[in-house]
């Protein structure tokens, strides 16, 4: 990958592409933040408690909370004391969306979590560790006045975490405890315009369950999903960005298959890059609005990943092949210890993801957190992926330190170089301060941004006009990975002007069609062939 | 007293109540316990409304169920904080239903204010995320009302829809007479500070969602403090409450604190015109029950105390013996079986 375009372009000409990139990562960014919408809404549901009074007889099976056949409801539960109603009887139902909205696809995902109102009672504590039994099931209908058709039904367990705030006196009975939120759903598509909820928490002293749960007032549900309107400029970015990449892509592959020599490792890891760029880019997701493909969560998720482990990558072994010390690299077996944990990282954080959204393709009300061994075996996956990321780094700095040693011990003996090999020299160091300049910029927007995303509220106002901050965070930095890749295959590529024809005139001219194969693989100059050209070169001079 | 909690409401938000007979007022308890305000000439047999409120009640039949029964929350909750004093938020079956105390400017009628529109905020709120209303959260948006602008952007909080209507349907009676006496101001104001109990006290809970559950993408939202927690904070602002007079800044009128020395009010903190009588003795004019009858503790020096809630009087020692329920077995709802257990207890009660 000798004589990339960086190291023969002019300085106004760099600043000049520059320029257009930043161009276009303010257009990214301006376009999340002030035409999209914030990326999620969260809805409340409070649920209805209503009466299952068909008792054997299966009339209808579900229960609605409002409408025109909503279903007998309790005010509250000194009501269902004084009726002699029974917990059994008694159906927690939730109907999704709120009455005169409709759902749609473009919502991309709905995730549900449930907050229970529990009221501390003198004699009817919670008890230590307490779990709640539930009897879910999820329905749906297309129509107002379609039958309802059922999607999943569960039985699930779920751990109660609650503090009490106040002291355990006569005096605090009736406030609420505070319990943590718990996992209740996720489903990766929303295909349909209507969802309906049952919940029931089914009562059996004998077998202990749902004993010792105190006296529950409510059950709230909070419904995440994503805004329309994010989902269609997201949708329309990408449609935008896949072929500008692709096109990039297509041309940086003609550039290396045009010269004569095979591909090194770099250009092909830079390729790579591509590739997984263009993976995540395809927009995929446009089927998700025709059809009910609950796995394009999953599937989102596992581009991603690719995505990551791809860069990471590509880091390391761009700083690996920038060494200039003697070792033979140019292929991928002699980075295994650097990319060795980024490959078991990516796959324990893989069959973590299997583990949570896989299962819950077969039933949307499974979380790996739910149980004991479950959250044991999800901390432990999270853990090792952790601690190679924590590998990783640790040697991609150490790398990067070598590296930074090795170009200051070059430095210095730069002046009694040969022109050839001095110019050879001095792109490389050229080549690797530039990238790694504009990879340091990259990470340090992107943590930035997260964490102005997460400290401050979701949109700015300045006047009339409001700044969706979580919008332009995403919209910003997916396009700013965009451009960087697009950058990277571009200045990159292996350019057909020579070293050296900047400065000489005319009398090199018979070179220009020729590529001067000083790989940066072999960056000590004594390979036969190295030897050859350069005589070669040298006698031409 | 909860079949009456509409009446009560309307009441509370009356300063100066027309005489009415307890007929009326009985009429009125019964109406409202035959179940929910479905037709508009409900609205128009509800007395103690305003004609504006009457034409709100029509324009909004769905939504004042919600109000009744925020009403019937602000009573129960006002009666639990209040259990303890000498004026302990009891309902008369007359009109006015707090009595006269509440009429004249005092610390307890800037409670009973700020509670009530709290509980209708509240209870609206609620309403609004069982579904039992049609136009929350989106109507009141920039985005308009259309199925569109929920696919778009989502709709905004139910507690925005909640809060605006509280202030559209119990701050009307203040605003109608021109905001400009001082117990209208007073009243606004207090109105002002029952909402903001739960808007200042609204938890926000996040999630993560990114990939493998990181926080790459977070949604938050704001949920609603139980409404035992919004009395809490406001029976603390009642012990904590200014006393003002009115005085003119340029041309409009506000209320200032009278002690000058004490720092200005806040949006949240309760206002008084009024002291408060000592509500020791009976006097069924100003609607003041008195204390004599009441429960109170020996052992505590505080208000609850012998000392201080029979004002002097003494009190009688009983033993009684009492049946509680004691080794029960509850389930979460509805079932409870219990043993009786007989116990003798010493009461105390004010002469």
């Amino acid at each position: 990958m000798a004589g990339a375009i960086i190291e023969n372009m002019s300085t106004k000409k760099l600043c000049i592409v520059g320029g257009i990139l930043l161009v276009f990562q303010v257009i990214a960014f301006l376009v999340g933040g002030l035409i999209a919408p914030s990326p999620t809404t969260a809805v409340p549901y409070m649920s209805v408690k209503c009466i299952d009074v068909r008792k054997n007889h299966h009339k209808t099976k579900w229960l609605m909370p409002w409408g025109p056949n909503h279903c007998e409801k309790l005010k509250d539960f000194d009501e269902a004391v004084s009726r002699q109603i029974e917990a059994n009887d008694i159906v927690f139902a939730v109907h999704i969306p709120l009455p005169s909205k409709e759902m749609s696809p473009w919502f991309q995902f709905m995730l549900f979590i449930m907050q229970l109102d529990i009221a501390f009672k003198m004699d009817n504590d919670l008890k230590e560790n307490a779990e709640i039994t539930l009897d879910v099931s999820l329905a749906y209908r297309d129509d107002m006045f379609d039958d309802w058709k059922e999607i999943a039904h569960a039985i699930e367990i779920r751990k109660l975490k609650c503090t009490f705030g106040s002291p355990k006196t006569l005096e605090s009975e009736g406030r609420h405890y505070d319990c943590d939120f718990l996992p209740f759903m996720e489903i990766g598509s929303v295909a349909h315009k209507y969802y309906l909820l049952n919940i029931r928490l089914p009562v059996n002293e004998r077998k202990g369950i749902n004993v010792g749960i105190g006296e529950i007032k409510d059950i709230r549900l909070v419904g995440i999903h994503q805004n329309g309107g994010f989902t269609k400029v997201w949708f329309a970015m990408k449609t935008f960005l896949t072929p500008s990449i692709l096109i990039i892509m297509i041309w940086y592959w003609r550039r290396i298959t045009l010269m004569t020599r095979a591909p090194v490792l770099l250009e092909k890891v830079i390729f790579a890059l591509g590739i997984s760029m263009t993976f995540i880019n395809i927009p995929v997701e446009w089927f998700s609005i025709g059809f009910d493909w609950t796995w394009m969560l999953l599937f989102g998720d596992i581009r991603q990943g690719i995505f990551y482990a791809m860069l990471l990558s590509f880091w390391i072994i761009f700083c690996g092949e920038h060494m200039m010390d003697q070792n033979e690299r140019n292929r991928l077996s002699g980075y295994w210890k650097q990319v060795g944990p980024i490959a078991v990282g990516s796959f324990c954080l893989f069959i973590f993801d299997m583990c949570e959204r896989g299962v819950q393709l077969k039933n949307p009300f499974y979380s790996i957190w739910t149980t004991e061994v479950g959250t044991e075996l999800a901390m432990a996956f999270i853990i090792v992926a952790g601690i190679c990321l924590c590998l990783y780094f640790l040697f991609l700095c150490f790398m990067v330190f070598q590296v930074f040693r090795n170009i200051s011990g070059k430095q210095s003996s730069l002046p009694a170089m040969s022109k050839a090999r001095r110019l050879h020299y001095e792109g490389l160091i050229f080549r690797f301060k530039f990238l790694m300049l504009i990879t340091l910029a990259c990470a340090a927007m992107t943590v930035i941004f997260f964490i102005v995303s997460q400290v401050t509220e979701g949109h700015w106002k300045w006047g009339d006009i409001t700044i969706q901050v979580n919008s332009a965070f995403f919209t910003g930095i997916y396009g700013m990975w965009n451009l960087y890749v697009f950058a990277l295959m571009f200045l990159y590529a292996p350019s057909h002007k020579n070293y050296g024809e900047d400065q000489s005139n005319g009398d090199l001219g018979v070179n220009s069609g020729e590529e001067l194969q000083l790989t940066t693989t072999i960056t000590h100059v004594d390979g036969p062939t190295e030897v050859y050209k350069l005589a070669r070169k040298e006698a031409q001079e | 007293m909860s079949p009456e909690a509409l009446s009560n409401l309307a009441l509370v938000s009356q300063p100066f109540p027309p005489n009415q007979s307890c007929c009326r007022c009985r009429y009125l308890a019964k109406l409202s316990s035959v179940g929910s305000i479905s037709e508009e000439e409900t609205c128009e047999k509800l007395k103690g409304l305003i004609q504006r409120q009457v034409q709100m009640c029509k324009r909004n039949l769905e939504v004042m169920d919600s109000v009744r029964r925020g009403a019937q929350l602000a009573i129960e909750e006002c009666q639990y904080q209040f259990r303890n004093r000498r004026w302990n938020c009891s309902t008369l079956d007359t009109l006015p239903v707090f009595g006269k105390v509440v009429t004249q400017g005092t610390r307890e009628a800037a409670f009973v204010y700020a509670i009530s529109s709290a509980g209708v905020a509240f209870a609206v709120t609620r309403a609004c995320s069982s579904g039992e209303l049609d136009k929350c959260g989106c109507d009141r948006t920039v985005q308009g009302g259309s199925p569109q602008g929920f696919q778009w952007s989502g709709c905004s909080d139910n507690i925005a829809y909640g809060v605006a209507f509280s202030q559209s349907f119990v701050d009307v009676r203040e605003r109608s007479k021109g905001a400009s006496s001082n117990r209208a101001l007073m009243n606004l104001h207090n109105n002002e500070a029952g909402r903001k109990a739960i808007l200042n006290n609204m938890r926000v809970e996040c999630k993560c969602h990114g990939v493998s559950g990181s926080c790459e993408f977070k949604t938050c939202w704001k949920a609603m403090p139980p409404f035992r927690k919004v009395g809490n904070v406001l029976k603390e602002k009642f012990d904590g409450a200014t006393e003002v007079e009115q005085s003119e800044i340029g041309s409009t009128k506000v209320l200032v604190p009278k002690n000058s020395q004490f720092k200005p009010h806040t949006d949240e903190d309760l206002v008084y015109l009024d002291s408060s009588p000592d509500f020791c003795d009976h006097d069924l004019k100003n609607g003041v029950l008195g204390t004599s009858g009441r429960q109170c503790n020996k052992t505590s020096k505080a208000i609850d105390g012998c000392e201080l809630m029979c004002c002097g009087r003494g009190f009688h020692t009983d033993e009684v013996e009492v049946v509680e329920r004691c080794s029960c077995k509850f389930h979460w709802c509805c079932s409870v079986k219990c043993k009786p257990c007989h116990r003798v207890v010493e009461i105390h009660t004010c002469r």
